[in-house]
């Protein structure tokens, strides 16, 4: 009997450590700047504790009842803590609100437990001995989850899965207790039947704990999915390890946020700067806002049409508060119009012109993407620059994937432009490549915006020379009819992954 | 790309109404119903039924019958060399013939022929055409309509895979299909395997044997390649390698240049083509307009519609020839004329069903199945993402012997077609029936000349070449397969041949 009791407390502690765990990680996670968010969830939890302890003096009567109910709702609540903030972040602007509010009731309700069984348990035992034990086994749950939490929990089943586990163990608990109180219990057919409904939840979630955060994802991705959603063209991923986010389209990525600013400040400046007085700007692609950033640079820009196939991006980094922040919130200023279209059919049927455009479309991994990249798709590009206008196009590594990179530039030729070759390195990607396409020559800038991280009017001269690994091979130019490039790019990310 | 397996959810839902015998209400309900049926026409042709005199006379020294391909041909070139005394009289309420095409909010669509191969230097006629449409401008061909890429696939070993010709061929079919494409090469450099096929085919005992015969005779016994031959035959001349002349199954290969990056395509296919004859020449077109009666009054011939009377100097019969014995007094039967009946039908697309393996294609063919597969009809659509399509699955009911195929097309009520289509789907898309709330079948019981074994080179088929008194005929039947190159040839040479007449 005493042993199932202080194995109960045993629990119940690890539990309560749990959730606070969890809920310092994923603020963590998702908010950046772990040492603020783990002392304020720390903090809160612990003062909500107090709370709970405070409060437990009005809880008289039935207080096996209470005890019991008590658990049920701290599994329920802490089972669901993560699942709700995954939620909650990826489609709500109140992530902060309902990160606090969980750690409070959780903190409140976790608070009570201690207190309450100690009330329950204070009969049976001499208050010393009592206090003692209760108190062990409480600090040994403590440290049997914080162990367990980094080895074995995070790793293993992820965030959304762990918490949903100890909301199980907490619903398991109040289930025993029905039987260890029942001489104390009145109405315990109603508690267990309780119990049960609590454990088919949270044993619902831990089985569909895929759709709410794709625990399939986490183990896909080295870091830790913030965000996962199939939509009608893509699988959108975000992840985030630190000061770290990482969009993934698809599995492949497209930014990290350490170091975007190079791959965004190479795709935009060499172009844009070369054109004094640009006023009309599109982009294709690139529906994450980071190009606009750069562009926005530019006090002559006038006006920028952002085209992206699929609204949930725009959507996205338009209205999350991190990732806003991310772009500085360019696709919400006054000089940018979003258009949510296919860039092909969209160019097909506008006749605007534009000074500068920007093709910053995913890789050539298959054959629709590979329409993007034909001389069919150039030429009808061409016809909406301005007389010396400029467009840039994001074109794959010349270093992983050479062939396909000279593909692209030899396509550009094709279609009747003059071809600027250029490259930058970009640590999360490798050695990245764009090609400046033009009716006009084109001479690098002598001056860039001032406010850059990384690109200055001198190494812009250096990115278009090409190292002896990265020089032009033969390659022939990408066409509706053939799409050489799809199978060039397949080929050489082939050889690279082996 | 791959697609997900089965959601486990779905799958229980699916699988408990299955347990009571009910799955067949999960299904979605599919709307449609047989469309373009011209066989009632056809059969009061045949069955000689009276028709309702004309009140109108009209006299015009040249009427073509006929708004399929050879008719607006043989009217494009008429216009063309200045010549403009003339009418095309259409029974249909469009000209187009098998170039027909539909239209719904999805896409256009074809309802048969949906591509011409690019014509190679010698086809002097179909580049002056697609010169004056714009297809080809100073020797390049339009990027939008050469096919896009990929082109076709195959769905074999329960996965799709890139091109038609089987993967995970044995060695020895590997040297089959070497050899196969050596013995193309040698034909194609004889110069007898031309298009039009009039310019180069020279008399040849090939065209006794059947393709399958031919096969045997050279030891090609590679069951893939066997597959893939006697499917080229199936799709291209509506019959099987057993029953198509050596000469027609050789021609479709070595006919054509094997580096051409082809063909050229469009969503609604050869309609487009049709279309853009018709606005060439609508000025001459007289639809709704059947000639049920075309009989020799003195010099001249009298064409009769229910609408008018045409007094003609000669006539351009551009209609299927075995219609002949039926429309013109006296004519004989077209005897040696076999026409493969067709079944076409248009599936509209609500969703883009799941499948695996190689990305979707053009051209999307099922192996072992006895239809030929579906053509996308938004495959030549710009927009790299397509939500709702249209797909034009084609059936040559080559199995059957013509006159037995027909009886069954007419047999059968649309449920039983739209069934035996969504099953054969099915193999390669396990959803398709989640996917597709509307089917329309067009039934085509003449649908294209079928090349047998000894037609090419027979004299019943070159006697029709020849002028019937003032009638010239012109359709592609006369070079024992239809395709567009043909019937535009015969079409222009019929016109040529009137006008000499006439002047």
């Amino acid at each position: 009997m005493p042993v199932a009791l202080f194995v109960s407390v045993f629990l119940i502690a690890a539990c309560g450590l749990i959730y606070e765990l969890i809920a310092g990680t994923l603020a963590s996670y998702l908010l950046g700047d772990d040492v603020f968010q783990f002392s304020t969830i720390i903090g809160c939890y612990l003062f909500a504790m107090g709370i709970g302890s405070y409060l437990s003096r009005f809880l008289r009567r039935g207080l096996v009842t209470q005890f019991i109910s008590i658990e049920l709702m701290v599994g329920l609540i802490g089972g669901f803590s993560s699942s709700l903030l995954f939620v909650a972040f990826a489609y709500t602007e109140a992530f902060r609100l309902i990160l606090y509010a969980i750690v409070i009731l959780v903190g409140t309700l976790v608070g009570l437990e201690i207190p309450l069984l100690m009330r329950i348990l204070k009969e049976r035992f001499k208050f010393s001995e009592l206090i003692s034990q209760v108190l062990t086994f409480d600090y040994l749950g403590a440290l049997g989850a914080s162990l367990l939490f980094p080895i074995l929990l995070v790793p293993k089943l992820g965030l959304v899965r762990s918490a949903l586990v100890f909301g199980i163990l907490n619903a398991a608990v109040a289930f025993w207790s029905t039987f260890l109180f029942r001489e104390q219990l009145v109405r315990s057919h109603t508690l267990r039947a309780a119990c049960f409904v609590t454990l088919g939840l949270l044993g619902a979630g831990t089985v569909f704990a895929n759709r709410i955060s794709s625990t399939a994802d986490n183990a896909l991705y080295a870091d830790e999915v913030i965000f996962s959603r199939n939509t009608h063209y893509q699988h959108i991923v975000l992840t985030k390890w630190k000061d770290d986010l990482r969009l993934f389209l698809n599995t492949h990525l497209q930014f990290s946020s350490r170091d975007e600013y190079r791959y965004h400040e190479a795709l935009v400046h060499p172009g844009l700067a070369a054109l004094p007085g640009a006023r009309r700007v599109l982009v294709m692609g690139g529906g994450d806002g980071l190009a606009i950033r750069e562009i926005l640079k530019y006090p002559s820009v006038e006006s920028i049409t952002q085209v992206e196939l699929d609204p949930e991006m725009t959507r996205l980094f338009s209205t999350h508060p991190v990732l806003s922040q991310l772009n500085q919130h360019a696709l919400t200023q006054p000089r940018v119009h979003v258009i949510n279209d296919d860039a092909f059919q969209w160019l097909d049927k506008n006749s605007d012109f534009f000074d500068f455009i920007v093709a910053d479309f995913p890789d050539p991994t298959n054959y629709s993407i590979g329409k993007l990249f034909t001389t069919t798709f150039y030429r009808l590009a061409a016809k909406h620059l301005s007389a010396g206008g400029l467009m840039v196009i994001q074109s794959t590594s010349p270093l992983f994937a050479r062939q396909s990179y000279w593909c692209i530039v030899e396509t550009v030729r094709q279609a009747g432009l003059r071809a600027y070759a250029y490259h930058v390195y970009v640590p999360s990607f490798g050695e990245w490549g764009y090609v400046i396409a033009s009716q006009t020559p084109f001479q690098t800038p002598q001056q860039l915006p001032s406010n850059l991280r990384f690109l200055s009017a001198r190494n812009v001269a250096e990115m278009f020379v090409f190292p002896n690994d990265m020089t032009p091979i033969p390659a022939e130019p990408n066409r509706l009819n053939d799409q050489i490039l799809v199978r060039y790019y397949d080929r050489e990310w082939k050889e690279i992954a082996r | 790309m791959e697609r997900d397996r089965p959601v486990t959810r779905r799958a229980i839902l699916a699988g408990a109404p299955a347990l009571l015998g009910l799955s067949r209400k999960t299904d979605r309900a599919t709307t449609g119903g047989f469309v373009n049926d011209s066989s009632p026409l056809g059969h009061r042709l045949r069955d000689r039924t009276p028709f309702t005199a004309p009140k109108r006379q009209v006299k015009i020294p040249i009427v073509i019958v006929g708004g399929g391909m050879a008719g607006l041909g043989a009217a494009w070139y008429l216009d063309k060399r200045g010549f403009h005394d003339f009418v095309l009289l259409e029974m249909e309420s469009r000209t187009g013939g098998n170039s027909r095409w539909g239209e719904n909010e999805i896409s256009r669509f074809p309802w048969a022929a949906h591509y011409v191969p690019v014509p190679a230097k010698g086809e002097s006629l179909a580049r002056e055409l697609f010169e004056e449409i714009g297809v080809l401008r100073d020797g390049k061909w339009d990027e939008r309509v050469l096919c896009f890429a990929p082109q076709e696939r195959l769905f074999i070993f329960g996965r799709w895979q890139e091109g038609i010709e089987p993967e995970n061929a044995t060695q020895r079919d590997t040297e089959q299909y070497r050899r196969f494409s050596d013995r193309m090469n040698e034909f194609r450099a004889s110069g007898e395997f031309t298009i039009p096929m009039d310019r180069g085919a020279k008399t040849t005992p090939l065209d006794k044997l059947s393709m399958a015969d031919w096969l045997a005779h050279e030891k090609f016994d590679s069951p893939t390649l066997r597959w893939y031959l006697n499917y080229a035959c199936r799709d291209d001349y509506g019959a099987l390698a057993r029953d198509t002349s050596a000469w027609a199954g050789i021609h479709y290969f070595a006919s054509r240049e094997p580096e051409e990056k082809g063909p050229l395509t469009w969503p609604e296919g050869n309609g487009w083509i049709a279309q853009r004859l018709f606005e060439r020449v609508r000025r001459y077109v007289s639809t709704n307009s059947a000639v049920y009666h075309i009989a020799r009054d003195g010099s001249h011939l009298r064409v009769l519609t229910e609408r008018a009377e045409y007094i003609a100097d000669t006539a351009i019969f551009a209609a299927p020839t075995f219609l002949a014995e039926y429309l013109i007094e006296g004519a004989p039967r077209a005897e040696g004329f076999q026409y493969s009946p067709w079944l076409t039908a248009n599936l509209t697309l609500d969703r883009i069903p799941r499948e695996s393996g190689f990305d979707p294609a053009w051209d999307n063919v099922i192996y072992d199945s006895p239809a030929l597969g579906y053509v996308n009809a938004t495959h030549m659509n710009l927009a790299t993402h397509a939500e709702k399509t249209v797909w034009t699955f084609y059936w040559s009911l080559a199995e059957y012997a013509p006159a037995e195929a027909r009886r069954l097309l007419l047999a059968k009520d649309w449920g039983y077609w739209k069934e035996a289509i969504l099953n054969d789907l099915e193999k390669a898309h396990p959803d398709i029936r989640q996917c597709v709330p509307h089917i329309d079948i067009m039934r085509i019981g003449h649908a294209m000349i079928r090349p047998a074994p000894g037609f090419i080179f027979s004299e019943q088929r070159s006697r029709w070449t020849r002028a019937y008194g003032n009638v010239f005929f012109a359709n592609s039947d006369l070079s024992g397969f239809s395709i567009f190159e043909e019937a535009q040839y015969r079409g222009v040479t019929a016109a040529q041949k009137a006008l000499r007449a006439i002047s």
